[in-house]
């Protein structure tokens, strides 16, 4: 019984665990998508960008440092990459979207792609030029990772890694930070109704220009803050397909959640997480065989929901745009 | 000098000229009603007042100031202020919220909500309901009552008797009567005689062009310049 107890909650720690992680990748290109309307394909190149930053000040700034030393500079390498990649999203959004904002949505689509591709080759020469593989992931940036995060802790019988702990701790921090921003503060409020209507929000004289720039920067900040995550996780890693890796399964938990919507968003990223840990028990218990049994459930609930409520858990029959 | 002028002012929807030259003023304390049939061009007037539909040519005077290249915040900042005529509250905020985000920034919102909950009571009692749920009158009463914390000096109003009940119509019309006893109106209506009780002036718009105007005083809708517009 003991046993079984213990199972259930490594099962369950492990699925919150990949939850927090899917929230943070979905939650900046949900709230992107929900005030302007831009499926931003760039997301995970931004994400990627965000886990070599926060990589660079902890090799820079942090190696040999351990236990209150680490968390401060983890804390200042995830701020340094939060804003570094806002303020790329903050150019982003200033100078190539705003131009793209009456033009159909495919416009946007090929613009944002076209910056994965930059980004991604930009980053690839940086990383050849100082001798790391681009495919591989960043050793240096994965032995940063301090001590207290990298054993197992026992909780009720279970040995659970205590990076599973953290990244659970760091994404709940996350989404009740984002949602405190969007219901608590006057900022979040105009967002919210420039979600809805747009033009009716700047006639109540809110300036929508400048929120559009602020929402950009901060879903891209998300993106950032995501990547300081990933780093230290050997399931991710910084690497240059990191990009690629991680905007699928944020594009999956924004549909399956409804594009634009928060809640819907973290119901999706916690359903996506619950699924994939179970399949990761089943198949590293050698229940099931097949190695990609995770992706194929995961991709199976996409599928399941467009075909039965196609704007998704939270998601209205339209949203975003202009 | 007018409060406000609309001087020569013509727009297009892409190649479509919908304003053909419209001029219309409206002084300081005046509530002046744009009549005509539908698609003739109130509603556009109204949006290129605001910037919503910027003008390509002539050009709208708001206390002396061209309001022509402004954005649409920086025009309402000025104290010109919109109930648009389908209401568009903002449906999954609170009726609360609605009422606070329409406060000013640097305004008292608390003052705010007093002012709207003391204009329209009923809005007190839906205050933490989604603003969608309410019915089309409670709408336009929320739409005004935003409008009203906004601290406009003058309002463009557009159709608000659209698609309400005639109870609720009066309810609205004395609303109306109300808020401008503060604040200057600039009225698009369709029902004559609503706009003629509320109005002290009116345009009559057609083709995208003001045709008549003058004053409401002794005008009754069998008045023949509005019988074609009634038929």
């Amino acid at each position: 019984m003991t046993g079984a107890l213990a199972t259930v909650v490594e099962v369950f720690v492990s699925g919150m665990a990949k939850a927090s992680l899917y929230a943070m990748m979905a939650l900046g290109l949900t709230l992107i998508f929900g005030l302007l309307g831009v499926l931003n394909f760039a997301h995970g190149s931004l994400t990627m960008v965000g886990a070599y930053v926060a990589g660079l000040v902890m090799v820079t700034f942090a190696a040999g440092s351990s236990g209150l030393g680490a968390v401060v500079w983890f804390v200042v390498a995830a701020l340094v990459a939060t804003t570094l990649v806002g303020g790329v999203g903050a150019a982003m959004e200033v100078g190539l979207i705003r131009k793209l904002y009456d033009r159909p949505p495919i416009y946007q689509i090929l613009l944002t792609f076209g910056v994965t591709l930059v980004l991604d080759e930009l980053m690839r020469i940086v990383v050849l030029f100082y001798g790391q593989q681009p495919r591989a992931d960043w050793r240096a940036a994965l032995g940063t990772k301090p001590s207290f995060v990298d054993g197992n802790v026992s909780v009720l019988g279970a040995s659970i890694p205590a990076l599973e702990l953290f990244e659970v701790a760091f994404g709940v921090l996350v989404v009740v930070a984002v949602w405190a921003f969007l219901t608590q503060t006057r900022y979040g409020l105009v967002v919210r109704a420039g979600s809805e209507d747009d033009e009716m929000a700047s006639a109540l004289g809110v300036d929508v220009r400048r929120v559009f720039t602020v929402v950009f920067a901060l879903g891209a900040g998300l993106a950032g803050l995501a990547g300081a995550l990933l780093m230290w996780d050997p399931a991710w890693g910084a690497s240059v397909p990191l990009a690629s890796e991680t905007l699928l399964p944020a594009f999956v938990v924004v549909i399956v959640g409804g594009l634009g919507t928060f809640r819907g968003t973290v119901i999706a990223a916690v359903l996506v997480g619950m699924v994939d840990g179970v399949t990761t028990y089943f198949f590293n218990e050698g229940i099931i065989t097949f190695s990609g049994i995770s992706e194929l459930m995961i991709f199976l609930i996409l599928v399941g929901v467009l075909v039965v409520r196609p704007q998704g858990i939270a998601g209205q029959a339209e949203v975003g745009g202009h | 000098m007018s409060l406000l002028e609309v001087e020569d002012v013509h727009t297009y929807y892409g190649e479509s000229h919908v304003l053909e030259g419209v001029s219309l003023e409206v002084e300081a304390g005046e509530v002046v009603a744009l009549v005509g049939r539908n698609g003739v061009g109130k509603t556009t007037t109204l949006r290129s007042i605001l910037q919503l539909t910027p003008p390509r040519e002539g050009d709208v005077r708001y206390d002396g100031e061209s309001l022509v290249g402004l954005e649409t915040h920086e025009v309402a900042d000025r104290g010109v202020g919109w109930i648009p005529e389908d209401r568009r509250v903002f449906a999954h905020l609170t009726v609360e919220e609605n009422v606070r985000l329409s406060v000013p920034p640097g305004s008292d919102e608390e003052a705010g909500l007093e002012t709207a909950y003391e204009a329209f009571p009923d809005l007190r009692e839906f205050a933490d309901r989604e603003a969608g749920t309410l019915s089309g009158g409670q709408q336009q009463m929320l739409s005004i009552a935003r409008g009203l914390v906004n601290e406009n000096d003058l309002l463009l109003v557009d159709e608000p008797s659209e698609g309400l009940a005639p109870l609720i119509v009066e309810n609205v019309a004395e609303s109306l009567q109300s808020v401008a006893e503060d604040t200057t109106l600039l009225l698009v209506e369709q029902n004559l005689p609503l706009a003629l009780d509320l109005a002290d002036r009116f345009y009559v718009v057609d083709h995208g062009q003001v045709v008549d105007e003058g004053s409401t005083e002794g005008v009754t809708t069998d008045d023949e310049r509005f019988e074609r517009l009634s038929a």
